[in-house]
């Protein structure tokens, strides 16, 4: 082939000391390039400008003087900051648990021959299609005693008094929980169906005629057919559920009695405050646990 | 799941399906009626049916609130930031996964634990950098920010896709006389159109939906977002819910069409390697 | 493939490239055109007469003027600030003047003073930008604008958050406008006066008052007369008291008050303040919640809520809490500034006409209904320092004040703005115009100062309420929590 020649003619291996190695190189930091200076530009610098900040009084409007680790200081000798801790972990785990039960579950169902599948899987996408504050106002009005869809069906089933949804310890965190699990199934069930796909019909065959049970065929195939994906779920949507902030902001402000305080939401109300410096160092104290989890995701995708 | 499932087992699988219809559709459902209702009518006779159905809220909506532009605003933001940040991340994700050299690894880290901060983090940082090179209060700068979180998870998802191509066709092509580029355009986009797709809608949707910095950085109402306009619905202690559930109902539009028209590309895409990384 | 191709394969990349950026610059270019071409779409057609008329003038000066503005700089700012004559008026920095209005849930309102400020600017010949911002907003919105060095020029803003912006030396000081406009118009009403005090603020008035918010309480006159109660409790007792024997759970509650960490809920420190207790002591430094008088409140408010007199979620209700109940026809008290008013005149005439007004009820030990100014403030760093002092003249005027109170939710500042007519016809601005001048000054009878403001903002007094209704815990723990917490506060502010 004519062109083929005269493409190694003009790209030999040797000229000007350029290798397919380097060439190779340059192109790939030239593609990487605009992704890496965006990313330099909006995030890496408005990073390293928070934790800054996070050692100084700053407030809005003055100098920044640097105090060293005062505002960590201020922030852990506060009770609500442990409460905050505590919350924000059994949110993102509770959450997660039920997205992983539920999103293995709804996705296995939904790759049964059912009649108007599509339909079905449309409908799961339903709440990941609306803006989130829309979602959360939504389930507020379905727990509000005072026209809320959840209290009238009770009152009419023959409750004497309304059910506090929102505002009792009880019923809080688990009430978010709920909703935050709502608005966030979706996406893992459209990943575990894409990846259920991927599995070989024939390892089902083999295992069927090898006569093992349901059960079996889930434990020993698709389980772990599923594992990276839901790795990779896992940490994507760990990362949603521990910076999403209009779920408790929305329903309940962090209430009652702190019950459901979390880190961005005790971070705007610093902000409340104009101490920029303050609520720096709560969304900066939340880093750590998020470094580990990510730390151990890519472990465990690296083990594949 | 290959074998014909049983009579029993049917029974149960269309008894679980409803019961998730119930759970995802209720809510849905209570949006819809309270759009359809007055505002006496939401609090004063509070109903699980849509008594005295009325299209006032909505009449409202495109007509006084001109929603319409909102629209068009989000479309317009939504639309720029997610086809940037498609394409520089193919070109991205592309580098991370077929070529070798110096920092490859430490430079696809970077890209996830940008995805990591927090963005009550980064927006104080974001309107300084914004006002400093005259973008706030423009749809422009919106565009810009949505990149923080629109490239990161791109990219990221689309190295899952490309890894999950085998890179023979590639090479092949690249024996036939391809440059690497030309292998990109030619034989890996085409495999991975799928993937893109999903990709692309899983990008817009946030973008879409995004709130926080267009709440910071958007001030004129005429440059407001879907989202943003919704949130002007609470007027200070007043909840206009009639006009909020009716602009979440016409807001969710455009993007369950897309997820209709992409639907099969969607599990597809996803399927074809992006989830096997 | 031919070789055309495979020689510009990496100028087709570069090509790409250029094409994308070239795109996003097109898109730069054209997005602030288009906006422009529909500048009246705000305006909103409500059938309000008013606003149809004003439709027409407000679209014209849209057409930004092309910035040749010559570099003779304004004569510092500061000093020259008796100068308000609109003749001798500075030339406008930049292409606009900007200014953020505070929306409140009134259309009508928050159309009226837009127009207005633009009315300013054509008077002017000045290019104006008036934005309504939503007040649940506003803090975050100007803080990252004045971090970001691009805050509006003037704004309008709550009294803590004049006070927060003040301390960091953002707002320029505007004590002979003050003065100049309190003498235009038969001087400040008293209680303004107070609270406007510059020794809150550093030496100096940072902001000119433009009307007073705070709560009135409603009643149910229906539940209420059927009960035997025909008027206004004028106790918090007697109001307790008269919410058990008219309640009829689980149609109606009697309390339709706040205990959320939310600002309606700061309305349980006034609470506590009428029984006696104090969140400070005199010298503003020293926490005192430890005292008899704060658990005596402490017991009424827990007792109250432990006989169900609370609507279920008050612990957790955002802003609109008390509005929906009351909207709702669920709660026969609550305290609210005036939105669930409007709404009732929009929306529920029958509600309306059940509804009456009255000042909060008194403790034990006195009556606290605090006063809410809100002011307009300018901004340090604004470049049309005194093109803002001149509008800022221009916003107080008789007749347009005494139009916009009939359409907003605020009591008069000024003495001559009492005889407005709206606060001799409607009850419930008859009530904002009695706050006015009877309601007692922000933070009294503690001392008014950032602390005491930063305590308000962290809702320290519901949550100690929520302590007990919510966690359960004895009325001692709960006031020792909360002193500890009061006074890490408060030491901040000590050093």
């Amino acid at each position: 082939m004519a062109e083929q020649a005269q493409t190694t003619v003009q790209q030999p291996a040797a000229t000007g000391g350029m290798t397919l190695r380097r060439r190779n190189a340059i192109l790939g930091w030239l593609l990487v390039a605009p992704v890496v200076l965006t990313l330099v530009v909006l995030v890496v610098y408005p990073f390293f400008y928070a934790i800054w900040i996070s050692f100084t009084d700053q407030m809005v409007g003055s100098e920044a003087k640097f105090v060293g680790l005062e505002n960590y200081a201020y922030l852990f000798h506060q009770p609500v900051f442990w409460t905050t801790v505590w919350n924000t972990v059994i949110l993102v785990v509770a959450v997660q648990a039920l997205k992983l039960v539920f999103g293995l579950g709804i996705s296995l169902l939904l790759n049964q021959p059912l009649r108007g599948r599509w339909m079905w899987r449309g409908m799961v996408l339903l709440p990941w299609a609306m803006p989130a504050f829309v979602a959360y106002i939504t389930w507020k009005l379905l727990y509000a005693p005072i026209a809320g869809a959840f209290n009238m069906i009770l009152l009419d089933l023959g409750a004497q008094n309304y059910v506090d949804f929102l505002g009792t310890k009880e019923l809080a965190m688990p009430s978010v929980i709920v909703a935050t699990f709502w608005r966030g199934f979706p996406f893992w069930v459209i990943s575990f169906l894409a990846a259920l796909q991927t599995i070989p019909n024939e390892l089902y065959e083999a295992a069927a005629i090898d006569g093992a049970s349901a059960w079996n065929r889930f434990w020993h195939i698709t389980l772990p057919g599923l594992r990276h994906v839901i790795l990779l779920v896992l940490l994507l949507s760990t990362i949603w559920t521990a910076n999403s902030f209009e779920n408790v902001w929305l329903l309940t402000q962090g209430g009652p009695s702190d019950a459901t305080m979390t880190f961005p939401v005790l971070a705007y109300y610093s902000l409340q405050n104009l101490r920029l410096g303050e609520a720096a160092s709560v969304s900066v104290a939340m880093l750590p646990i998020f470094a580990i989890l990510a730390f151990i995701v890519i472990k465990l995708m690296q083990e594949d | 799941m290959l074998t014909r499932p049983s009579r029993a087992q049917r029974i149960l699988n269309y008894t679980l399906v409803a019961l998730l219809g119930v759970f995802i559709l209720f809510p849905v459902y209570y949006m819809a009626i309270i759009s359809l209702k007055t505002p006496r009518a939401i609090y004063r006779e509070p109903s699980l049916l849509p008594d005295g159905a009325t299209l006032q809220n909505y009449a409202q909506l495109f007509g006084e609130m001109d929603f319409l532009t909102n629209f068009r605003n989000s479309l317009l933001v939504a639309t720029v930031a997610t086809v940037i940040s498609v394409f520089i991340a193919v070109l991205a994700a592309y580098s991370l996964v077929r070529l070798k050299y110096r920092f490859r690894n430490a430079v696809g880290r970077l890209i996830l634990l940008t995805y990591l901060t927090p963005a009550a983090l980064l927006f104080i940082a974001l309107s300084v950098i914004m006002a400093r090179i005259g973008l706030t209060n423009t749809l422009q700068g919106l565009m810009f920010v949505y990149l923080t979180f629109a490239t990161p998870l791109s990219t990221w998802l689309l190295m899952g896709f490309f890894r999950g191509i085998p890179p023979d066709l590639e090479e092949q092509a690249m024996v036939d006389g391809a440059t690497r580029l030309q292998s990109l355009w030619l034989v890996l986009i085409p495999l991975s159109a799928p993937g893109i797709v999903a990709v692309t809608v899983l990008t817009f949707t946030s973008a879409w939906n995004e709130l926080l910095y267009a709440l910071i950085l958007i001030t004129s109402p005429d440059l407001r977002t879907v989202p943003l306009a919704l949130n002007y619905f609470i007027t200070g202690d007043v909840f206009r819910w009639g006009l909020i559930m009716a602009g979440a109902v016409a807001a969710a539009v455009p993007v369950m069409v897309l997820y209709y028209l992409a639907q099969r590309f969607m599990v597809q895409g996803l399927a074809t390697g992006g989830v096997k990384g | 493939m031919n070789q055309s191709h495979t020689r510009f394969a990496h100028p087709i990349i570069l090509a790409a490239i250029v094409a994308l950026l070239a795109l996003a610059l097109a898109a730069c270019a054209q997005a602030p055109a288009a906006p422009a071409q529909q500048p009246a779409q705000q305006a909103q057609a409500t059938a309000a007469p008013a606003a149809k008329q004003a439709e027409a003038p407000t679209a014209a000066p849209k057409a930004a003027q092309p910035t040749s503005a010559p570099a003779a700089a304004q004569p510092t700012a500061a000093s020259a600030s008796a100068g308000g004559a609109s003749g001798a008026l500075p030339k406008l920095q930049g292409d606009k003047f900007v200014y953020w209005g505070g929306l409140i849930f009134s259309d009508k309102a928050n159309k009226m003073f837009e127009d207005r400020v633009k009315e300013w600017g054509k008077q002017r010949n000045i290019p104006v930008e008036v934005v309504m911002v939503n007040q649940n907003e506003t803090v975050q919105k100007v803080s990252a604008a004045i971090q970001a060095g691009n805050a509006p020029d003037a704004f309008d803003l709550g009294r803590d958050f004049m006070l927060q912006l003040n301390a960091q030396n953002q707002l320029v000081p505007l004590d002979d406008l003050y003065k100049k406009i309190g003498d235009a118009h038969g001087g400040w009403l008293d209680p303004v006066t107070k609270a406007t005090d510059p020794k809150t603020f550093n030496g100096k008035i940072p902001g000119i008052p433009f009307g007073v918010g705070g709560n009135v309480l409603f009643r149910r006159t229906d539940a209420l007369k059927a009960a035997g109660f025909d008027k206004a409790p004028d106790t918090w007792e007697e109001l307790s008291k008269e919410a058990a024997a008219a309640q009829k759970p689980p149609k109606t509650f009697g309390m339709g008050f706040a205990l959320s960490n939310v600002g309606d809920g700061n309305l349980t420190t006034q609470m506590m303040q009428a029984w006696g207790g104090r969140v400070a002591d005199d010298t503003g430094k020293k926490c005192t919640i430890d005292s008899p008088e704060t658990r005596a409140f402490l017991k009424w408010i827990t007792d109250a809520y432990a006989q169900n007199l609370f609507p279920p979620g008050v612990t957790t209700w955002d802003g609109a809490g008390d509005n929906n109940a009351y909207q709702s026809g669920q709660a026969l008290f609550i305290a609210n500034t005036g939105s669930v008013s409007i709404w009732m005149q929009q929306n529920d005439k029958e509600l309306l006409d059940a509804t009456k007004y009255s000042v909060l009820p008194a403790g034990p030990k006195m009556r606290i209904s605090t006063q809410n100014p809100q002011y307009r403030g300018i901004w340090a760093n604004s470049k049309n320092k005194e093109l803002a002092k001149d509008l800022m003249e221009f916003l107080a005027d008789d007749k347009f004040m005494a139009d916009y109170y009939a359409n907003a939710i605020y009591g008069p500042v000024l003495k001559s703005e009492q005889s407005a007519s709206i606060f001799q016809t409607s009850e419930v601005h008859k009530g904002l115009a009695d706050l006015a001048v009877n309601g007692t000054a922000p933070a009294y009878p503690d001392v008014d100062n950032a602390a005491f403001a930063e305590y308000q903002n962290n809702f320290l007094t519901p949550k100690m309420v929520q302590k007990i209704v919510v966690d359960k815990k004895g009325i001692d723990d709960a006031i020792k929590e909360t002193q500890t917490a009061c006074q890490t506060i408060y030491d901040k502010y000590n050093k």
